[in-house]
């Protein structure tokens, strides 16, 4: 078995998708690395002062005159309004300038579709490109069970998936922190907030480290990414072509994306796994897009379809004809 | 086949793998099963701001104060700034104007901490409130009764001055700059008559400022008196670009004066 995972392996390390990932990674960083740069210096034009305090406060000042023409957005800006002047009542700044800042934030930003993209990438056609290519047949005229070959190919994807994610977290720590500095690792940031019918509930509101919190953040952005590492994964056997895979995946995500923002009423679609890809959301305190999806809601149902499709998976692989 | 460098990678991985599971249990330990792993919240420590030698402006008030209206966005207030600047001052400025703002939700406004913490540091404050008080969104241009306009106008007074004793609780030093009411309906059908009561408003409201000798009434009314359209933005009550230059010129020019006068 640990030949047959190694093997998978070397022919995903071989078709250098590591490389193309890590290239992506690095173009879009230094973009957003130099953006946020350039946006912090033009709000310490604007304010005169290097004071967080009173850059939070003209947000929610600005937030709060937002409030009265913004029909739809109106919960999500309350919410923000209460989340931001608890950081200002608390005395803690949620933006403190560094490294650790910025890739909490770009984890947070990237997890819904960024690096579900880089996945698929992947995932794709990891079974289909051996069809089209005809290396199918060469393995399995291995004497190694189906299921086994097929376990194999989707451990070498999960194995794969962590990668990414470690190199996506290794490389914005290295360009955030020639940008940005090293400091505020143990920074404080606060977490808890839960939102309810539009209103900030703040009674589990407690203090964690960054470093803590972004290990947690981590820790969501690979889940989100095994579900659609996987899906994809299940497209890839189902479908012949590579390209065919992508595009379904793909519309999945970004129909999640829209989706996310207008579908407050209607209640079926928090069933729907791209409604559930914003965990992040849950930890930031931000409020879900149906009412009443928790962060365990939404972990069951990814759960769910992720046992869904492995089961489609193995008993489609296992029954079709080869040829 | 299974080279040294794929077998590491093998290895990384699934360290890494194992990383991230870690995390997510974590988070699933942290925010599903309620033992949350940190101390409660403790106040972080205070961390002096460093007082630069800027000049400290805080903007407080309704729209005028935001500037709706004005095709940049900026309104008076930031054209107070701009001027102050090209006349080679160092600004910082906090602009927490509310659009509809009225007195007692000032006043309100004026308990929060951090809004209090700006006061504090503050040396020019920038004030425009009562509009929203006296015209009520244009509802008052349909009742003009003296019962009713006396019973807002008492209302506003008292709660103009708790916003003024709110200031000087927490800032003794600093200037207040208070901008009057204009009438923006002089050109309807009551808007003679809401003339009158808008010069009453404006009167009483600087007899009330003129207690303090550091506060300052800032006559607006004069400004929109003659061609009043061609002042105001196209819903006929906010001021347009125009409008907020002359607000501006005018505060900015008490500002640089009071400075020559060796204040500061």
């Amino acid at each position: 078995m640990i030949n047959l995972v190694q093997n998978e392996m070397t022919k995903l390390v071989g078709k250098r998708r590591f490389v193309v990932i890590a290239v992506i990674i690095v173009v879009l960083l230094s973009m957003f690395t130099y953006a946020q740069a350039k946006e912090a210096e033009s709000i310490r034009e604007r304010l005169g002062t290097v004071d967080w305090r009173t850059e939070l406060q003209q947000q929610i000042v600005d937030m709060q005159n937002r409030l009265s023409s913004s029909g739809q957005w109106r919960e999500q800006i309350q919410i923000q309004i209460k989340q931001s002047q608890y950081y200002l009542d608390n005395d803690v700044n949620p933006s403190e300038p560094g490294a650790p800042t910025f890739i909490r934030g770009f984890v947070q930003n990237s997890a819904e579709l960024f690096l579900p993209l880089l996945v698929m990438i992947i995932a794709v056609d990891i079974v289909s490109s051996e069809r089209s290519m005809g290396t199918i047949k060469l393995l399995l005229t291995r004497p190694v069970s189906r299921f086994k070959i097929l376990l194999s190919k989707y451990i070498a994807l999960i194995l794969s998936v962590s990668v990414v994610i470690f190199l996506f977290g290794s490389l914005s720590y290295i360009v955030s922190a020639v940008m940005f500095g090293n400091q505020g690792w143990a920074a404080p940031v606060l977490t808890g907030f839960s939102s309810q019918g539009g209103e900030l509930d703040i009674s589990g509101v407690r203090l964690v480290s960054q470093w803590q919190y972004i290990i947690q953040q981590f820790g969501l952005a690979w889940f989100i990414s095994v579900v659609v590492g996987t899906l994809s994964f299940m497209l890839s056997i189902l479908m012949r072509s590579s390209a065919a895979g992508m595009g379904t995946m793909l519309a999945c995500l970004i129909s999640g994306a829209i989706l996310s923002n207008m579908v407050s009423s209607w209640e079926s679609a928090k069933y729907l796994f791209m409604v559930n890809l914003g965990l992040m959301d849950y930890v930031s305190g931000s409020a879900p897009p149906i009412e009443g999806m928790t962060l365990g809601f939404s972990l069951s149902v990814l759960a769910v379809w992720m046992l869904g499709s492995l089961l489609v998976s193995f008993t489609v692989f296992m029954r079709k004809d080869i040829y | 086949m299974h080279s040294k460098r794929v077998r590491f990678i093998t290895v990384f991985a699934l360290l890494t793998c194992l990383l991230w599971l870690f995390g997510l249990g974590w988070t699933l330990k942290d925010y599903m099963l309620g033992t949350p792993s940190s101390a409660p919240l403790s106040s972080a420590e205070e961390d002096q701001v460093d007082e630069t030698g800027a000049l400290k402006i805080v903007a407080l008030g309704d729209s005028l104060t935001r500037g709706t209206g004005d095709i940049e966005g900026k309104g008076y207030v930031g054209y107070v700034s701009d001027r102050l600047k090209e006349a080679g001052k160092e600004i910082s400025l906090i602009n927490l104007g509310i659009k509809g703002l009225t007195a007692p939700l000032l006043a309100e406004q004026m308990k929060e901490k951090e809004i209090g913490r700006q006061l504090g540091q503050a040396d020019i404050i920038l004030m425009t409130i009562g509009g929203n008080d006296l015209f009520l969104g244009g509802q008052t241009l349909s009742d003009v009764s003296e019962a009713s306009i006396t019973s807002l106008e008492d209302a506003y007074l008292l709660q103009l001055q708790t916003i003024l004793d709110g200031v000087r609780a927490v800032n003794t030093e600093a200037t207040v700059y208070l901008l009057g009411l204009y009438n923006p309906f002089v050109e309807f059908e009551n808007g003679e008559l809401l003339s009158g009561v808008v010069r009453g408003w404006n009167f009483k409201a600087s007899e009330l400022l003129a207690k303090d000798a550091k506060t300052v009434y800032v006559p607006t009314y004069d400004l929109f008196q003659q061609n009043v359209n061609d002042f105001l933005f196209t819903d006929h009550f906010h001021p347009n670009e125009k409008g907020y230059a002359l607000m501006a010129e005018r505060v900015a020019a008490l500002i640089a004066g009071a400075g020559e006068g060796g204040q500061r």
